[in-house]
Order: structure tokens, then C-alpha cells, then sequence
């Protein structure tokens, strides 16, 4: 298939179509390892940094709102209802139909809408995380702390939080995955990260860019999935003293 | 020296109050105990005390300053409290739950250490072995030793115990009970002791405010003349039936006149000094004597102390004063 005849799915995969239109000639087995040799740090290695980027700034900017309203919805429960209503209608709009709908209020092709899509998928879970690990807090130790005269904010940061860690970075497991696997279909609004490889390998039949892109997508998942399981057990030692004895 | 001066409380949009018209003074170095059944409000009496809870009438006076002259939080770092659930910190450790209101009154880092240590010590923990370690790895008796511990670190005049040695076992609960009025013996601490066991406030009082449904103060005085003389059917049914056992339990056997042990052989029960007389009774009564060798704690290889006999338990049960062990 040549797919030079095939008409551009994006403008990102057009604008990549004819960038790779060269090498894609030279192409030798299913994978070709001599393409990816060369041009690993050119083209493979910064699409997999702005994959990074772009996850860790919507992650960022998701925890940022979460944390304060998930706050908020513990200690003023009528909020978490409607929170939750607003949140959870983000996260049934599926990720194509989300991106359109930017681009139709008026956001123009780039990075901003692709962090916005990331960020209103994180916040359902994020938020009910923050709230279900606030909640987790027995009643006794929050009694404790006041009756020992820590101030409300004390308790808050001393008490509650360290808490209901666990449980809030359990909710940003599931959210860092989540957002890698949404910021490929990114790439088609000008998110750019792994999508870009995939895509234009698709568009132009190149094995060796999407499964590249693939690979390089799962692994990045992993790897966030088990850098939040150790730093979670370095921040909260003592849950495994649970029952030690 | 606490006092109540006319203190109720009343929930919003509850019609009757939990706590009525209470006053009462609660002495310098005393276990004041706060009994009653559930819903006689003695919790809520205790927590309005460091304004855990704020009366809706009256006021309260801690050494004759009214407990509202400074902030809430600024007034419970002044006094030591501890719960039934112990609300350790489960993501402290021993030693930083210890030290969580020296920390928050600015002392030192050593200061704080060295005190925690001191602490665990008094309560019976060696610091190397429990210092770092967290609370879900200490059984439910430690932990309200660290509790106790914890509620007592910046050493304050005034402590609220609420059923703080509620959540363990009968034994271990002795042993907490007594190891604790050890403690009490040297650092004289006022307490405000809430139960909802007439045993366990009949042991640990020098006062007991026997409290009653809606808040209202049924008796105070001491746990003997609230047994000898109770004010009310209310109190002498809450008290129990079996109120003379009752005031035989405040008698140690060695505080008593003994008589000589002369005479007897091995078939006689040993009595350890430490008991109560109403151990002792059902000791002698049990091994169908009418007498029991009176012997001093790990010293029963030697010679009696004396012998302790029904008939002077009798007569103790019948009024005559005994001196309190």
C-alpha cells in the first residue's frame, strides 16, 4: 500500500507522512532496526519526553484542583454529590468526541486542549480518592489530635493527609494510567508524545513506528504504575507495619 | 482544681438537655471518676472541660481561671487526653506519638526524646524495643500504655481520661489499672476519669460523680460513703447488690490488723498482702476454711505475715472504717 495515495487521517500524521517519506522506502522485515537506530534520539526519543510531559503536567494540574475540592467535598459533604455528577459526565465523554468538542468551543490544534482533555479525565478519580482517604481517617485519631489541641489545619496536614495517602495515590495510579493511554489518542489535536509514532506508522503501513510507539506507551505505564506504588510505600511506612505483629 | 459552676449542655434542636445544672469541684492530685449508665451525658461532661464540647450555661474553672480565658486548642495542650480507642497516630511512631504536644509547644528535639524514653519506661515499655516502632505493632494493651504515655508527656496538671483502659481484656485491664494508680501515687495529677463500669470507678476514684439519664449529678462523694451511704434508689441500684463485696474491694489485706499466724498448718490458703479483702474472702471461702495465711508478695517461700479470718472481714463489711490500701 502506498500511502502517499491515502488521504491524511491529521495534519499531524500528513505533516510526519512527509517527513519519514524517504526512509520508508529503505524498508527492510517487519521491524526495521537500522531506521530505529538512527533515528531513535531524533524522532523516538523526544516524542516519548513530551509523552512524559504532557501526562505529568495534566497529572500536576489535575491534583492541583483535586486535592483542594476533594478537601472541600470531605468536610462539606453536600458538594460531593454534584462533584461527583460534574466529573463523572467528563469521564463518560469519550476521548475523540472530548477532543472535537474543544476544538469546536474555539481551542485551536496544539497542547493546551490535549493537557485540558487529560486533566477533566483525572479529576473524577482523583477527587473521589481524596474523599474516600479522608474519610478512611478514624474518627478516634481526628478526636485524639483535637483533644491534644492541634489546630484544624494541623490536623489536616499532620493527621488526615498522611492518612489518606495511600488511598489518594491508589486514585493516581489508576489516573497516570489512564492519562498515558488517553495522551496517544492526543496526538491527533496536536497533543504530539507516543501517538504521533503510532499514528503516522499506521497512516503509513511503518511497523517499525507503531509498534515502536506501542511499546514504548505500555512501558511508560508500567513503569509510572510501579514508580507510584514505591513512592507511596517510602511516603506511608508504617502501613506495613499493619499487623506485623 | 477543677469546678463546675452550674454547667449544662443542650444540642440544637434537642429539647432536653445531656448535661444538667452540673456543679461540683474536683481537688488538686485527685482521680475524680464520671460513672453512669450510656446517655447520662458524662463523656460530654468531661469533653467540655478542654472544650472538646462548649456548655451552653455555666462555666468551668480550672485552678479558679475560667476555661474560656484562652484559645480551645491553646487550653488542650495544657491537659493530657486519653480515649478508649487510644487514637494513636498510626503513621507515627511510638516515640513521635509520645512527643506530638511537646512538639507542638516548641520544645527540642532531644527534650522530646528524652522524655518519650522516660515515659515508656514509667509505663512499663522499654524504649530500645518500642521507641521506633509504629502502633499497629503493639497489642491493645500497649498501646493504651502509650495512650496514657502519650496523654502524659508535657507533663500536664490536669488530665481527661475517657475509658482509657476500656478496649483490652479483664486481666490486662487490672493490670493497666494498677500500674497506672502506681503512677498516679507519685505524679499526683488531677484526673477526670469517665467509665461506664462502677467497678473500675470504685478502684480508681478518691471521688465518684455518679451521673444519671439526662445529666443530671446523682451523688459525689467518696467510693466508700456512696457504698455505705448511697443517696438514691437510683444509686443504690446502680451501684449494685453486692455492695459490701463491693467496699471489701477497697481494703488491701495488708492494711489491715492481722492476727497471729500461730498454730496453723499448710492446709490453710495463702493470701498475698496485695489482695483486696474481697479476694481474700472468696480465697478462705473457697478452700472451705474460716481463716487464710496472710504472705507478702514474692515471699511465699517465707514466713506468714499473720492470719487474716472470717470474722474480721465481717466485722470490717459492718462499718468499721478500714484504712483505704
Amino acid at each position: 500500500m502506498d500511502s502517499a495515495d491515502d488521504p491524511p487521517t491529521s495534519i499531524l500524521a500528513f505533516l510526519f507522512q512527509a517527513e519519514f517519506a524517504s526512509e520508508e522506502q529503505q524498508q527492510k522485515g517487519f521491524i526495521d532496526w537500522e531506521w530505529l537506530g538512527e533515528n531513535f534520539t531524533e524522532d523516538v526519543v523526544p516524542a516519548l519526553l513530551q509523552h512524559i510531559f504532557l501526562c505529568a503536567v495534566s497529572l500536576a494540574i489535575a491534583l492541583a484542583i483535586s486535592l483542594p475540592l476533594g478537601i472541600l467535598a470531605a468536610r462539606y459533604r453536600g458538594l460531593y454529590g454534584p462533584l461527583t455528577a460534574i466529573t463523572g459526565f467528563f469521564y463518560t465523554i469519550p476521548s475523540f468526541a472530548m477532543f472535537v468538542f474543544l476544538l469546536a468551543i474555539g481551542f485551536s490544534v496544539g497542547v493546551t486542549p490535549a493537557i485540558i482533555t487529560l486533566v477533566l479525565y483525572s479529576l473524577l478519580i482523583l477527587i473521589r480518592n481524596v474523599v474516600t482517604g479522608l474519610d478512611s481517617v478514624p474518627p478516634e485519631t481526628k478526636d485524639a489530635a483535637r483533644g491534644m489541641g492541634l489546630t484544624d489545619r494541623q490536623i489536616l496536614w499532620r493527621v488526615e493527609i498522611p492518612l489518606a495517602l495511600p488511598v489518594i495515590v491508589a486514585g493516581m495510579r489508576i489516573a497516570v494510567v489512564t492519562v498515558i493511554g488517553i495522551a496517544v489518542i492526543a496526538s491527533y489535536i496536536g497533543g504530539g508524545g507516543l501517538g504521533n509514532l503510532i499514528f503516522s506508522g499506521i497512516t503509513r503501513n511503518f511497523p517499525t513506528l507503531y509498534v515502536t510507539g506501542a511499546v514504548l506507551a505500555t512501558l511508560l505505564a508500567i513503569s509510572a504504575d510501579l514508580l507510584f506504588v514505591r513512592t507511596e510505600r517510602f511516603l506511608s511506612p508504617w502501613t506495613r507495619a499493619r499487623g506485623a505483629r | 482544681m477543677i469546678e463546675f459552676k452550674g454547667v449544662s449542655k443542650t444540642y440544637p434542636g434537642m429539647d432536653t438537655p445531656v448535661v444538667r445544672d452540673l456543679s461540683f469541684t474536683i481537688e488538686d492530685g485527685e482521680i475524680c471518676v464520671l460513672v453512669g449508665p450510656s446517655g447520662c451525658g458524662k463523656t460530654t461532661s468531661m469533653r467540655m472541660i478542654n472544650r472538646l464540647i462548649e456548655p451552653t450555661e455555666g462555666e468551668i474553672l480550672i485552678d479558679g481561671q475560667d476555661n474560656t480565658s484562652m484559645s480551645g486548642t491553646q487550653l488542650r495542650r495544657k491537659i493530657g487526653y486519653a480515649i478508649q480507642q487510644t487514637g494513636l497516630f498510626p503513621h507515627r511512631t511510638i516515640a513521635d506519638n509520645i512527643g506530638t504536644v511537646p512538639g507542638l509547644l516548641g520544645w527540642d528535639k532531644a527534650r522530646i526524646s528524652s522524655r518519650a524514653d522516660e515515659l515508656l519506661d514509667l509505663v512499663g515499655l522499654p524504649p530500645d524495643q518500642y521507641r521506633d516502632r509504629y502502633p499497629a505493632e503493639l497489642s491493645g494493651g500497649q498501646q493504651q500504655r502509650v495512650g496514657v504515655a502519650r496523654a502524659l508527656a508535657a507533663d500536664p496538671p490536669v488530665m481527661l481520661m475517657d475509658e482509657p483502659f476500656g478496649a483490652v481484656d479483664p486481666i490486662t485491664r487490672d493490670r493497666l489499672q494498677n500500674e497506672f494508680l502506681h503512677i498516679q501515687e507519685n505524679i499526683k495529677k488531677t484526673i477526670v476519669f469517665v467509665t461506664h463500669d462502677i467497678d473500675e470507678g470504685i478502684k480508681m476514684g478518691n471521688k465518684i460523680a455518679i451521673l444519671k439519664e439526662g445529666g443530671i449529678l446523682a451523688q459525689y462523694d467518696t467510693p466508700e460513703n456512696i457504698l455505705v451511704n448511697p443517696a438514691s434508689e437510683f444509686v443504690q441500684s446502680f451501684v449494685g447488690g453486692d455492695r459490701v463485696l463491693k467496699r471489701l474491694s477497697l481494703t488491701r489485706v495488708g492494711d489491715v490488723d492481722l492476727e497471729p499466724a500461730n498454730g496453723h498448718g499448710d492446709a490453710l490458703p495463702r493470701i498475698n498482702a496485695e489482695w483486696t479483702l474481697r479476694d481474700a474472702l472468696s480465697e478462705i471461702i473457697g478452700a472451705g476454711a474460716d481463716r487464710g495465711l496472710v504472705v507478702t508478695d514474692g515471699e511465699s517461700n517465707g514466713g506468714p505475715r499473720g492470719a487474716i479470718t472470717l470474722d474480721s472481714i465481717r466485722k470490717i463489711s459492718h462499718g468499721a472504717r478500714a484504712p483505704r490500701g
